[in-house]
């Protein structure tokens, strides 16, 4: 049931981080559950508590800051750093994905493009994805269902997700916008080779 | 303190109490829905795709609806019975147009299957719909009337508190912000009623305007409204109000709490401050619902981010350690209504948590639209929400005498919390295996680990909510005990 990488992906690391913080919130409440039943003077009882939230305010507010600045420096938007090597556009419509080459200056609901696409490894793509009628979600998994990135396709605007394939194999595109009755069914294949 | 009378104090009961059971009778169909729906994504029944999503559209607006009018209510009558005189009859207005808006969005989707999703993402309400075209007006037109009983009520409540206490800067505690002595003390309870329900009045003005625009676009069938305007709109009003529906819930704990603590909870400069800040954090944290929206103004990707985590600090550092201030060492007596107030703290601490997880940026563009979304806010609403909102039924429902929780109430207790976490966990876990949210089915998918794991998780979902379920029946024993016992005395 597990996917089992050498690498540890964003998905498992976030899983563990939540795990560890509800583990440490339910330690808080049985220490309370525990402690509460003695009796301690009022104020000398909340200058204990008051001397430890002191202490967390500034711990936490430090923390963030830091994780603020680490984790801004990983954005899925387009980069106008490396070169594009090939661009594709990507129409969602109900209920299919249509991919082909190029940019395209066709109005969304007349574009043609194909469900399957082969594209090279380790080459900067660049995703212009849209849609021909209501929101959708252009999700990229790997073979082993790992869920590597996304942008919204949403009608009248174009979002560009820049990507590197990084392993040959089969890809999927999964819809990840809920877009009606047939949103669970809506994919399209990418080959790398 | 307004001397509250006699009379009164048993007309505003009386309110309350329709609305606790009426809350306890739509609860547990509502959480029936979201059953059914796991049901059918174990495939161990079968839902066609339109019924599906009609029922995911009635659970999830139902679920927001009752959650949040029960809270204010529980404000209404706390605020009612403590500290100013509310009018019954508004109550009781704003009591029947929500039902009758409820109603309507029953008949809507229940019956012509109107199926967008809680927050129909425009402009899916009208395009490629698979549910009947009057179901749409129906249910545009039964929210309408949902949003404007709340905003009657809250505006009612709002206004008689400014009133009371010397004006509208006064419920939001600026007083003390001025070196001058204070008169009067200002009650945690009427701070937060206000600093929740202020944001409250802009979500539903804004959550009103979208409506009208839809209600045009039913009527008109050739206008164009802007997609990334009307996302913003609506994620502005369904952050906001699953948000405020929790602040109200902290409101009755900085009341009710010292009660059976014996230490009281005074509003002083430190928490004027953090609440103030939290009216700033309820209104701007929604951006980070559109970070998969490229389009949007990067600057308002790096403000969501910036905002959901700010958000962390008042909420632990004011209100929960206000909380361990309260406990530690309290002798407190763990009545099933202070145990459900602690629990109900450590739900939303575990809820916001994994929040603030998918609050970064670089997180959400692999957990945007899987399950991990569902498992972090029904934590923060089942094991946050509700379990406040029992904590409070219990005293609503008990009296001084009686109201130490007995053993029953308790096993329902503990039930239900295995139950959720249980339930809850299935949704993080399918989360971190990158299985997608709002699938009527997962059959369709064709990589095999990810469909299978997405059919088990739910299988074993079903069971923890039967245990939900169970859990939920032994508390209504011990509650409904609790209510007509405190009926034979009076
Ligand atoms: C044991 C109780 C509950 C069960 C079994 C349950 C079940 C479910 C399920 C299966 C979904 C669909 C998940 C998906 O595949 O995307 C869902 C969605 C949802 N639930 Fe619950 N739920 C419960 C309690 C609650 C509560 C207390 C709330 C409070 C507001 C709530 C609000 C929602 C909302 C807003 C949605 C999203 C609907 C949408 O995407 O349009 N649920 N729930
Ligand atoms: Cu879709």
């Amino acid at each position: 049931m597990c996917n089992l990488t050498i690498f540890p992906t964003i998905e498992n690391t976030a899983g563990i981080i939540s795990l560890a913080g509800a583990l440490l919130v339910y330690m808080v409440v049985i220490f309370l559950l525990i402690t509460a039943s003695k009796e301690e003077d009022k104020t000398s009882a909340k200058h204990k508590v008051y001397k430890v939230r002191s202490r967390y305010f500034w711990g936490l507010t430090i923390f963030l800051i830091i994780i603020l600045f680490v984790s801004l420096q990983f954005l899925p938007y387009p980069h106008t750093g490396p070169k594009v090597d090939q661009v594709i556009t990507v129409v969602g419509s109900q209920w299919v994905w249509k991919l082909a080459p190029g940019v395209s200056h066709e109005n969304p609901k007349n574009f043609t493009g194909g469900n399957e696409l082969s594209l090279p490894v380790n080459k900067n793509i660049e995703f212009i994805v849209t849609s021909s009628d209501v929101n959708h979600g252009f999700g990229i998994y790997n073979s082993q269902g790992v869920l590597l990135t996304q942008t919204q396709a949403m009608p009248g605007y174009e979002n560009d997700l820049q990507y590197e394939f990084k392993e040959k194999g089969d890809y999927k595109i999964l819809c990840m916008e809920y877009c009606g009755a047939a949103h669970a069914f809506m994919e399209a294949t990418i080959h790398i080779y | 303190m307004i001397f509250t009378d006699a009379i009164e104090l048993k007309r505003q009961r009386k309110l309350a109490i329709v609305w606790g059971v009426t809350f306890l009778i739509l609860f547990p169909f509502l959480v029936t829905l979201g059953l059914l729906m796991r049901l059918d994504q174990g495939n161990l029944t079968t839902l066609s795709p339109t019924t599906f999503y009609a029922l995911m559209t009635l659970h999830g607006l139902g679920m927001a609806g009752v959650l949040f009018s029960f809270s204010f209510s529980a404000l209404w009558y706390l605020n009612g019975t403590r500290y100013v005189k509310l009018s019954t009859g508004i109550g009781y207005f704003v009591y029947f147009a929500i039902l009758a808006g409820v109603s309507g969005l029953m008949i809507g989707t229940l019956i012509g299957k109107f199926g967008p999703g809680w927050y129909m993402l425009y402009p899916l309400p009208f395009t490629g719909a698979t549910w009947s075209h009057w179901s749409i007006g129906v249910s545009v037109i039964s929210l309408i009337v949902l949003g404007l009983a709340w905003l009657t009520g809250i505006l009612h409540l709002l206004y008689t508190l400014a009133k009371e206490y010397g004006g509208f800067t006064h419920i939001l505690g600026w007083q003390y912000l001025r070196k001058k002595e204070n008169k009067r003390d200002l009650p945690p309870i009427v701070m937060i009623t206000t600093i929740s329900l202020v944001p409250g009045v802009f979500g539903f003005l804004v959550a009103a305007a979208m409506l009208i625009m839809y209600l045009l676009q039913f009527f008109e069938p050739t206008l164009n409204f802007d997609p990334l305007l009307l996302k913003n709109m609506v994620m502005f009003f369904g952050h906001l109000i699953v948000n405020i529906t929790l602040y109200c819930c902290v409101g009755w704990v900085y009341a009710l709490l010292p009660e059976f603590t014996g230490r009281e909870w005074k509003t002083d400069k430190v928490l004027v401050y953090s609440w103030n800040a939290t009216f700033f954090f309820i209104l701007f944290a929604y951006f980070h619902h559109l970070y998969m929206d490229f389009a949007q103004p990067r600057s308002l990707q790096y403000l969501g981010q910036i905002i959901s985590y700010a958000s962390a600090i008042p909420a632990t550092a004011i209100t929960m350690f206000g909380v361990i201030a309260q406990l530690y060492h309290s002798k407190i007596k763990w009545d099933i209504i202070p145990l459900m107030f602690l629990f109900g703290m450590a739900g939303w601490a575990i809820g916001g948590f994994s929040a603030v997880v998918d609050s970064t940026i670089a997180v959400n563009k692999v957990f945007h639209n899987t399950l991990w979304v569902p498992g972090h806010f029904h934590t923060y609403l089942l094991m946050g929400v509700v379990l406040f909102i029992f904590g409070f039924l219990f005293y609503l429902f008990s009296e001084k005498g009686n109201r130490h929780g007995g053993g029953v109430a308790k096993t329902g207790f503990w039930v239900f919390v295995t139950g959720g976490y249980g339930f809850v966990l299935m949704f993080y876990y399918g989360g971190v295996n990158s299985i997608p949210r709002r699938y009527s089915s997962y059959a369709g998918i064709s990589i095999n680990s990810t469909a299978t794991t997405g059919v088990h998780l739910a299988q074993i979902a079903v069971l923890f909510i039967i245990l939900v379920l169970t859990g939920l029946l032994i508390m209504y024993i011990s509650l409904f005990t609790k209510l007509f016992r405190r009926k034979e005395i009076q």
